[in-house]
């Protein structure tokens, strides 16, 4: 039987059987079709339906169930939802257990969540460090700009205030008012 | 992949269960790979993921016979959110009884659509793990309740009877 206890693992592993498989577009097509519009409908139909409600409450059953030990802070305005992860539970499984069969695991996350946004109206600032750190602003499609600065929306709760946060934006995969997965960028542009 | 000896599970999270919801992401998985690659193409990653993934447990079963079998299984129920499961050692073969079938159960409970080969992933999988280890797997039953029987040669069980795997049904 496949279990969920090492889900992250056998997910990961997945992502490599399916690039080795059909390529890299098989691995896209999996994370919108299977993950956005099969397993996470109740995350999408939630968003769809509730804007920032919707993502508060989807997020914050999901992280809490996944990461007990609160290994992430939710801040949300009117204007913006945004998670910092200072601990993810699922990177964190796959560091600590050495496993390692996909390039990026990271890539999931806006695999899935990317698409998910863009049909609900909503735009994603974000940044991973592939070390179980990273942020994500969900705004509204409208939004303009670059990256809010650092402490703005989440205060010292913002993972780019740890010192162990890279210094080197090439240590880090960015995406700004994004929805595609392939959408990294090297420059921000200004705020 | 290396599994720590404190474990006989082959990775360890700081948490006692998974989170159950993984469950709607497996079926989700089956019903794109059967949709976009067929049954052999769903058959062939389950297969690839046993002798591959679960490489690590392969080598302990084979290593430690019928007893790492048996406390392998005990400790990925008690890791899965509410199985109910014993897990039977006897000299020829392991028998897991499954009581509750915890990914069935949560599928259920949310109102999923379950794709109906669904069970069979346990046989096709198991038999991929079992032969790499130098076994025979077995299955009986499905939706929800069913009997797995890791075997060594010396059981000598008859060929498996895909009709008895049920289908799962939402």
């Amino acid at each position: 039987m496949i279990g969920c206890y090492d889900f992250c693992a056998h997910y990961e592993w997945t992502f490599g059987w399916l690039e080795r498989v059909g390529g890299h577009a098989l691995v896209r097509e999996y994370w919108n079709e299977a993950i956005n519009h099969d397993s996470q409908r109740h995350a999408r139909d939630l968003i769809r339906n509730e804007g920032i409600p919707g993502m508060l409450k989807y997020w914050g059953h999901t992280l809490l169930e996944e990461s007990p030990d609160l290994g992430f802070n939710i801040t949300h305005r009117e204007d913006v939802f945004r998670i910092d992860f200072h601990d993810c539970p699922s990177r964190g499984f796959l560091l600590r257990n050495g496993v390692k069969n996909y390039s990026d695991y990271c890539d999931h996350c806006m695999g899935w969540t990317g698409p998910m946004l863009q049909e609900a109206g909503y735009v994603i600032d974000h940044e991973h460090n592939h070390r179980g750190q990273c942020w994500w602003e969900m705004r509204p499609a409208s939004a303009k700009g670059g990256h809010a600065a650092p402490g703005s929306v989440a205060g010292a709760k913002d993972v780019r205030l740890r010192p162990d946060w890279p210094k080197d934006p090439a240590a880090l995969d960015r995406y700004c008012k994004a929805n595609d997965p392939d959408a990294k960028i090297k420059d921000v542009p200004k705020a | 992949m290396i599994p720590p000896d404190s474990s006989d599970l082959p990775y360890v999270d700081t948490k006692p269960q998974g989170s159950a919801d993984f469950y709607y992401a497996t079926n989700a998985t089956f019903r794109f790979l059967l949709n976009r690659l067929g049954r052999a193409g769903w058959i062939n990653y389950l297969e690839e993921l046993g002798r591959g993934y679960f490489s690590p447990v392969n080598d302990r079963w084979r290593t430690g016979g019928l007893p790492a079998v048996a406390r392998y299984w005990r400790a990925f129920f008690a890791a899965e959110p509410g199985a109910r499961v014993d897990v039977q050692e006897l000299p020829d073969r392991v028998e897991i009884h499954v009581h509750e079938c915890p990914a069935i159960r949560h599928l259920k409970a949310g109102s999923r659509e379950i794709v109906q080969e669904y069970c069979q992933h346990c046989y096709i999988l198991g038999t991929a793990r079992a032969e790499a280890s130098g076994l025979t797997m077995r299955l009986q039953g499905g939706n929800g309740a069913c009997r797995h029987t890791y075997a060594t040669a010396a059981a000598a069980l008859p060929p498996q009877d895909m009709a008895a795997i049920k289908e799962a049904r939402s």
